[in-house]
């Protein structure tokens, strides 16, 4: 709980060094690691790195090991509380088993966010610039 | 340390590089610069869906195409080694030249 306490500097990542994080990509993947290090570009350094996957009330977890990421690609950081992150009120699954699910469902969101940003843009005039290749 | 700076201390290391739009880059690092500008050799270039296949010798990336980069875990211990390592030899090389300054004194 405590855990939640806002930062008191603003805009800085200091306070999260040297702990575990969930990092979400704007490909929509989701990251678990020890974030080692940042910069002005908010490049992350993330050890011992799982990502993760979800699926209804599923869900699976990889090793990807130690990433640098570019910073434009992050669309949100957060701290991961370790006295809750086991009370996941999901099953965990093996990887192979659900990422095809997984892909299915992500085929079929790309397929809706699409079919969205044209109806918004013949019926309402918004404009169909933005959020290129963003899947989250 | 900074981000750069473990890429910097990546080099001849094999990596995986994924760009903005999904294709992959496997290969050891040559170079890199402060824009994430890297050069690779040996290197495999997989599509985004993984389906097509190239092997190249060399390959530049342009740092703004970066989504992410793999590296090997073993990396941060190897550049804290190379830190503390580069810290004694400073430390020795300056402890010998100040006692040998005190020792004309006397």
């Amino acid at each position: 709980m405590d855990s939640l306490i806002p930062f008191t500097t603003s805009g800085s990542l200091v306070d999260c060094v040297d702990r575990k994080m969930l990092v979400v990509l704007r490909d929509g993947r989701k990251l678990q690691g020890v974030l080692r290090s940042y910069d002005q570009f908010a490049n992350l350094v993330l050890e011992d790195t799982v990502e993760r996957i979800y699926f209804r009330d599923l869900f699976a977890e990889t090793w990807r090991g130690l990433f640098l990421i570019r910073g434009e690609n992050v669309v949100l950081l957060g701290e991961v509380d370790l006295d809750q992150e086991d009370d996941v009120p999901l099953r965990q699954v093996a990887w192979n088993e659900l990422e095809p699910y997984y892909q299915q469902e992500l085929a079929a969101k790309r397929i809706r966010e699409e079919t969205k940003a044209q109806v918004l843009f013949e019926q309402k005039g918004f404009c169909k610039e933005g959020g290129e290749g963003d899947g989250y | 340390q900074l981000p750069l700076s473990l890429l910097n201390a990546a080099q001849n290391k094999p990596m995986l590089v994924e760009l903005k739009n999904g294709e992959t880059f496997n290969g050891h690092l040559v170079n890199c610069d402060n824009f994430m500008n890297i050069t690779l050799r040996e290197v495999y270039q997989t599509n985004a869906d993984g389906d097509r296949f190239w092997k190249l010798k060399e390959c530049y990336i342009r740092g703004s195409t970066i989504k992410y980069l793999r590296v090997p875990d073993t990396l941060l211990d190897a550049v804290k080694e190379e830190q503390n390592k580069a810290r004694e030899a400073g430390r020795s090389a300056r402890g010998a030249h100040v006692s040998g300054a005190g020792n004309r004194g006397v």
